[in-house]
This record gives C-alpha cells, sequence and structure tokens, in this order.
C-alpha cells in the first residue's frame, strides 16, 4: 500500500514524513547517513580511499607523475581532478565521454582544491621551470545514491593524506632525475575541507545528505565546503529556489558540526594506520 | 590533455616516477605451476545496480554491475547470430551490452579515461564469453548491460572480469544456463618454458604467451578463450587450456558459495 503510494504520489509520500520531521529512512532532517572510510586499499595508486555516505560509494586514486611546470608558474605543480560517473554506479549514466553532472562534479572539486589551498602548489615544485609533480585523483562513483559531492571531496581528502611521494633528486651533471623509490615521504596538507549538503524542498525546508530520491524531488540543493577555522572555502548553489539570509547561516552552522565529526573519524582512521 | 574540454585540463604529457627510479627490477618467484590464488567473491552490494559482485583474487580487484533487461535501443537489429537453432529467432533475442573499463590507477603507469582499443576488445570477449550462458530467448527486445571495472590489476585481469560479470547476472535474477568462471594462463619464457595458472602481474609482464580460458563448469562446456603470444607446439596450448578448465573447476565451490550467501541475505533484507 504504501508503496504504490510511493510510486504514484511521491511527493506527497515525502510531504508526509516531513511533517513529522523524519524522512522515510528514518532519519532527522539534520542528521548524516552513517559514513565509513577506507584508506590505502589499492596497491597500484600512490594514495587511495574509499568513502562510503550511506549507499554512496566513492573511490579516489591518487597517482603522482612528472610533468613540466605550467609556464605561467613555473614554481608550481599540478593537481588534476576527474570525477567519473559511470553506467556502474546509476543506469541513469551513459557509458563514454562525460556527462553533465560528472563535469559539474569535477569542477566543483577542483574549485575546492584551488579555494581552500588543502596543498600548496609549490610543495608540489621539484625544479623550478623544469620538473613539477602532477597529482592525478580519480575519483570514481561506485554506487550514486545521492550526496555525490561530500563523498567525493572527503575521499579526496583521505586519499591526499594518505600519498606517499617518493624522494627525487636532480642530478646535475646529467640533468635528469633520479628517483628513489624506497624513500617515500608524505604530502604536507594544510586545511581540511569538508563539504556538506542540503536539498531545499517545497522552497522552504532545508534537510542534509539527501538520498538520490530526495534530490530528484527537491527544488534546489547547496552544497557548503567549510574548513576546520570555521572558514567558508566554497559555495556551490546550482540554481533552484532562492534562500533567506538566515537559511544560510543554519546551513553554515550545520557545516561547522559536520566537520568536527568528518575530522574525529578522519583523525581516528589515520591515528588507527599510523604504526607502518 | 589536449582538446578535450569535459574534463579539468592538466600538463601536456607527464611521466611515471618509475621510469627514472634507480633499482633493480623484481623478479617472479618460483612457485608451483598450478596453483591458484585464495579468492575473495561478494554479490549483492550495490544498491543502485539491479546485480553486482566483487571478485579479488591476489592483487586483483574487480567490481561488476549489471542493468536491465531496459528498452533495446536502435529499433530493429538487422543481422545476428543466424537461426542458432531451438531459441527465439535472431531478431527477437534479447542483447548483452558489456563494457570493460580499467580504472585510471589500477595499473602500474596511469591511463586516461579513453580507454582504447584494448578495453573494447576485452569487452567484445566478455560479451562473447556471456552470451552462450545467458537465457537471452528470454528477454526480447530487450538489453542488459553489465559494466566491469578494474580496481587494481594484479594479473588475470580478464578472468577476473568474466567470474565477476557472471556473478553479477546471477545476482540480478537474470535466467542463465551456467555460471562462467574464467581463468588466466601465462607462459614463461626462457629454456624451460612452463604454463602458470593464475599468473601474478610480474609473471604476466614477464609472459611469452597468455590465454584466458571461460568454462561453464556444470555443463562443462568452453564459453570463451582468448589467447595471444608465443606459446610453441599445439600440444603446449592444448595442456594450457586443460590447466585452464581445472583451475575454473576448482573455482567453482567459492562462487557458489558466494551466491548462496547473497541469496540469504536478499531474502533476510526483503520488506516481508
Amino acid at each position: 500500500m504504501a508503496a504504490g503510494f510511493k510510486t504514484v504520489e511521491p511527493l506527497e509520500y515525502y510531504r508526509r514524513f516531513l511533517k513529522e520531521n523524519c524522512r522515510p529512512d528514518g532519519r532527522e532532517l539534520g542528521e548524516f547517513r552513517t559514513t565509513t572510510v577506507n584508506v590505502g586499499s589499492i596497491g597500484t595508486a600512490d594514495g587511495s580511499s574509499l568513502v562510503k555516505l550511506g549507499n554512496t560509494t566513492v573511490i579516489c586514486g591518487i597517482k603522482a607523475e612528472f610533468g613540466a611546470p605550467p609556464t605561467d608558474a613555473p614554481d608550481k605543480g599540478y593537481i588534476v581532478p576527474n570525477v567519473d560517473l559511470s553506467p556502474l554506479c546509476s543506469w541513469r549514466f551513459r557509458s563514454g565521454p562525460p556527462g553533465e553532472e560528472a563535469q559539474v562534479a569535477s569542477q566543483f572539486i577542483a574549485d575546492v582544491i584551488e579555494n581552500s589551498q588543502i596543498i600548496q602548489k609549490e610543495d608540489l615544485c621539484i625544479s623550478p621551470g623544469k620538473l613539477a609533480w602532477v597529482l592525478y585523483c580519480d575519483l570514481i562513483c561506485l554506487n550514486h545514491d545521492g550526496n555525490i559531492l561530500d563523498a567525493c571531496t572527503f575521499a579526496l581528502l583521505a586519499a591526499l593524506k594518505n600519498v606517499q611521494l617518493p624522494e627525487v633528486n636532480i642530478n646535475e651533471e646529467t640533468a635528469l632525475a633520479e628517483v628513489n623509490l624506497k624513500k617515500k615521504s608524505y604530502l604536507n596538507i594544510r586545511t581540511h575541507p569538508v563539504a556538506t549538503s542540503f536539498a531545499v524542498f517545497d522552497d522552504t525546508l532545508l534537510i542534509v545528505d539527501p538520498t538520490e530520491e530526495e534530490e530528484h524531488l527537491a527544488t534546489g540543493t547547496l552544497t557548503v565546503v567549510t574548513d576546520e577555522e570555521g572558514k567558508l572555502c566554497c559555495l556551490h548553489k546550482p540554481g533552484g529556489s532562492g534562500l533567506t539570509g538566515a537559511k544560510l547561516q543554519d546551513c553554515m552552522s550545520r557545516a561547522v558540526t559536520r566537520h568536527k565529526e568528518v575530522k574525529k573519524l578522519m583523525d581516528e582512521v589515520f591515528k588507527s594506520m599510523k604504526p607502518k | 590533455m589536449p582538446g578535450d574540454h569535459r574534463r579539468i585540463r592538466g600538463p601536456e604529457e607527464s611521466q611515471p616516477p618509475q621510469l627514472y627510479a634507480v633499482g633493480e627490477d623484481e623478479e617472479p618467484a618460483a612457485r608451483d605451476p598450478t596453483r591458484l590464488r585464495p579468492v575473495y567473491a561478494r554479490a549483492g552490494l550495490l544498491s543502485q545496480a539491479k546485480g553486482s559482485a566483487y571478485l579479488e583474487a591476489g592483487g586483483t580487484k574487480v567490481l561488476c554491475a549489471v542493468s536491465g533487461p531496459l528498452q533495446a535501443e536502435g529499433g530493429e537489429r538487422g543481422g545476428g547470430p543466424a537461426g542458432t537453432g531451438g531459441e527465439a529467432p535472431a531478431a527477437l533475442r534479447g542483447r548483452l551490452l558489456c563494457d570493460f573499463r580499467r580504472a585510471p590507477f589500477s595499473g602500474r603507469r596511469r591511463r586516461a579515461p579513453p580507454g582504447g582499443g584494448e578495453e573494447r576488445e576485452l569487452a567484445l570477449a566478455l560479451q562473447e564469453a556471456l552470451e552462450p550462458a545467458v537465457r537471452l530467448g528470454r528477454y526480447p527486445r530487450a538489453q542488459l548491460e553489465v559494466s566491469a571495472l578494474l580496481l587494481e590489476d594484479g594479473g588475470s585481469a580478464l578472468a577476473a572480469a568474466l567470474t565477476a560479470a557472471a556473478l553479477a547476472l546471477a545476482d540480478a535474477g537474470i535466467e542463465m544456463y551456467d555460471l562462467v568462471v574464467g581463468c588466466g594462463l601465462s607462459h614463461t619464457p626462457g629454456p624451460s618454458p612452463t604454463w602458470l595458472l593464475d599468473p601474478t602481474l610480474l609473471e604476466e609482464e614477464r609472459a611469452a604467451a597468455s590465454l584466458t580460458v571461460a568454462l561453464m563448469p556444470v555443463l562443462n562446456q568452453v564459453a570463451g578463450l582468448l589467447g595471444s603470444g608465443e606459446g610453441g607446439p599445439t600440444e603446449s596450448w592444448a595442456e594450457a587450456v586443460r590447466l585452464g578448465l581445472e583451475g575454473c573447476q576448482r573455482l567453482y565451490p567459492v562462487l557458489q558459495q558466494c551466491l548462496v550467501r547473497a541469496a540469504r541475505r536478499r531474502g533476510a533484507a526483503a520488506p516481508p
């Protein structure tokens, strides 16, 4: 009976739950799904992580390669993110070049990296003008159940913290790089940006961490990225219903709380990996 | 990548640090040529796909998802295998579309996302091996989409993808005659060449020839065979195929267990 009503009138079905201040899966309006993170599982990648936000699963693998620094910034390296949404994660996507949602997500991650200064690009430079590290961050969504942006940001952060780069010396005589694969060091992560996504219902109600069904029924979405000092790194609001200033303020305070939760989880994971 | 405006731009070209590394190459350790690496298989883990399976064998990790049956695209299908006796006429049979992708971070060198010829060849091999096992006549004018993603390549990637794809199809409830189990082999070069079952990445890289066999264990019929390289006389290849088929049979009980567990989990989770 309930399942039939849900198929015919999904919005009404949802409104009944929202009136009672809860959602069909039992969560409160401001509650996140269970978040789990697993770091360093892919041996061939220089850094990797797997993040599960409820059913949404994103895996991030980072490969570090050598490249020439950009001509307009000879003392900087590159960080190249790429979000991949394939038919594997949801029947909505077609195989082939990245669709609209994937391009938007990739650009969002690039903006987060740029604005939050997760890594100083100068740290990636080995020899100004000649050699720098290029970090290819490939985020593959394995299961799309809503809230891709949060999962991708978290996966990227965890993978970057897991990356180990080998030591490189430039030999003066041959001007070639010499790489010592046995000696590796971690990256210097300066900030920890965490994303919190909201969905707007009927132009008024805000819910946190929408699932895929909720994203379809929503009239607008909003993503707030904060770092540990409570500073705002990035705000992503692609159209949709308008929000008052007060509501935005609420969102930002929720984002700050979420940041603390995520930071605690990450610290636990990395502390448990220490003896290596 | 120059010209690809849909992705974030990186440098024009880049080289892996391994090219400049100072150090010795590793040699694969000697081992029993018929050993199979322990396999971890789990079905039914992706909520958005109709059926899914994850397979891990040594360092090889493959994830496969199946969606469908969906409306077939492209309208009338003209040719197709002519009169494969018994089943529905070719124009009414369902289609199996396979897609094989390597994650960019799965190998030693990063592979940029548009895969290229090798992935298409492997996707075709997947399709040809899975078709004999699936009852496509039961899904007229529909298509089944199988997507295999290789997360980490530790040797015998195609074999693992075949097995994962068959598990995913079974998990999706698609009618099948039998499972398909894949096994990889590689031929060591040198003075005393031997065929090694289930090679690791190191062994595969140094091989003079490689072979992947797909078997339907209960029917005991070979579903697919893909081999290349210089393997020597035909008896050597025949011996390799025999070794591969044995390996597939040994793997079958693990997969049966996996599907039973997945079915139990589904039964327990289903709403009353």
